[in-house]
């Protein structure tokens, strides 16, 4: 009876350890699921950031974009990375992630270019990197095209933060 | 003028995101403001080293119908995606009058891939009928206020941008494409038309500018 049950033992474990190596969901996302991930209940600021594999300024300021949703997710920030990868170098995508320690929810852009760089910014040109703030209500608030530092985000993401804890925590979203 | 048409349903959502207060803060402070529809070609003298040795500015690069000119590079997914696409485009676009120049504005610095030597053999390998040169200090890309690779502008015959932005509407999938923007705005120029598309969208490698002159 023993050995049925250790060899069961054996086989949880390794199911586990699989689910644990597959990482955290990396989903195709048009710009109205990226929306969605916005404006879910719970975050008090949102960072979305738009990056990909084949960008240098997106992978060096990468870390500091995990560092931040770590150092503020107690906060409420809600960080949204959206790789821009083309579907043969997803793969690399999902494993720079698991690299970086990404363990929360991410996607990868699907849909139209041009109603995604309009619908997040008007005056995003579509070139990377690309980070939307939005306040707890689904507002956009800032944009920054190009690579940002750790201090300039964290400056901004505070803020928006501080701000919120002015407003009713409750509050009824329409 | 015709401008860059959104579907209803995305100007919607997208009125409801921007109606608080929303700071573009462009990070790349080397960049002016992107050419506006009906101006002519900025720097259009400056002469630029071709991949035959020679240079070439866009004023000698000028068709008689229309130039086109197409920053691009040789390292960026996007515009490896539309490369072949832009050749035939281009070759294409030289026998009905119109002049095309692409430019390289990137660092060669920041990518060995953009140096010269492979410009001149991506440009002999895709059989380019047209110059591909170097923008050896960025102020061309600059002065338009080009911001991604690969970014087109096309100037009908009195010289003004009469188009701005994308190839198409799919870099990953040729075959799936359903808009030919670039395409359609050539055509238009070549029988005397004008442009009903504009301005298009689409993401890309940000332009590798070499430090300014101080």
């Amino acid at each position: 009876m023993g050995r049925p049950y250790g060899v069961a033992l054996a086989i949880a474990l390794l199911a586990g350890c699989a689910r644990r190596a597959e990482g955290p969901p990396f989903e195709a996302a048009t710009v109205d699921r990226v929306l969605a991930a916005v404006r879910e209940p719970g975050a008090r600021a949102v960072l979305v950031n738009v990056w990909a594999t084949w960008c240098p300024p997106c992978r060096a300021e990468f870390p500091d974009l995990v560092r931040l949703e770590r150092d503020l997710r107690g906060d409420g920030l809600r960080m949204v990375l959206v790789s821009a990868d083309f579907d043969q170098t997803l793969p690399q995508a999902r494993a720079f992630l698991a690299r970086h320690g990404v363990d929360f929810r991410s996607y990868h852009k699907a849909g139209d270019d041009m109603v995604f760089i309009n619908t997040l910014d008007s005056l995003w040109t579509g070139a990377l990197p690309a980070t939307f703030l939005f306040d707890g209500a689904g507002r956009r608030v800032r944009f920054w095209e190009g690579q940002q530092s750790y201090e300039t985000l964290s400056r901004a993401v505070r803020d928006v933060l501080q701000k919120s804890r002015g407003t009713d925590s409750t509050e009824v979203r329409s | 003028m015709k401008r860059m048409l959104l579907g209803a349903s995305r100007a919607v959502a997208a009125t409801v995101l921007m109606a608080g207060l929303a700071t573009a803060d462009q990070a790349n402070s080397e960049a002016p403001a992107v050419l506006a529809l009906g101006k002519p070609a900025p720097l259009a003298d400056t002469r630029m080293k071709n991949v035959d040795g020679k240079e070439l500015s866009i004023a000698q690069a000028r068709g008689a119908k229309g130039t086109l000119v197409v920053f691009t590079c040789n390292h960026c997914p996007w515009a490896k995606a539309w490369h072949s696409r832009i050749v035939t485009l281009g070759n294409a676009s030289l026998k009905r009058g119109i002049g095309v120049i692409a430019i390289n504005a990137n660092d060669p610095a920041a990518y060995g891939e953009d140096a010269y030597p492979a410009m001149q053999s991506n440009a002999k390998k895709s059989k380019m009928a047209f110059p591909y040169v170097v923008d050896a200090t960025s102020d061309v890309a600059r002065a338009f206020g080009a911001s991604r690779t690969p970014e087109a502008f096309l100037f009908d015959r009195e010289g003004q941008l009469a188009y701005h932005g994308a190839i198409d509407d799919n870099a990953q999938q040729p075959d799936q494409v359903k808009v030919r923007y670039l395409e359609d705005a050539v055509n238009a120029l070549v029988d005397g038309k004008a442009v009903a598309l504009q301005e298009t969208k689409a993401l890309g490698c940000s332009i590798k500018f070499r430090s300014p002159k101080t």
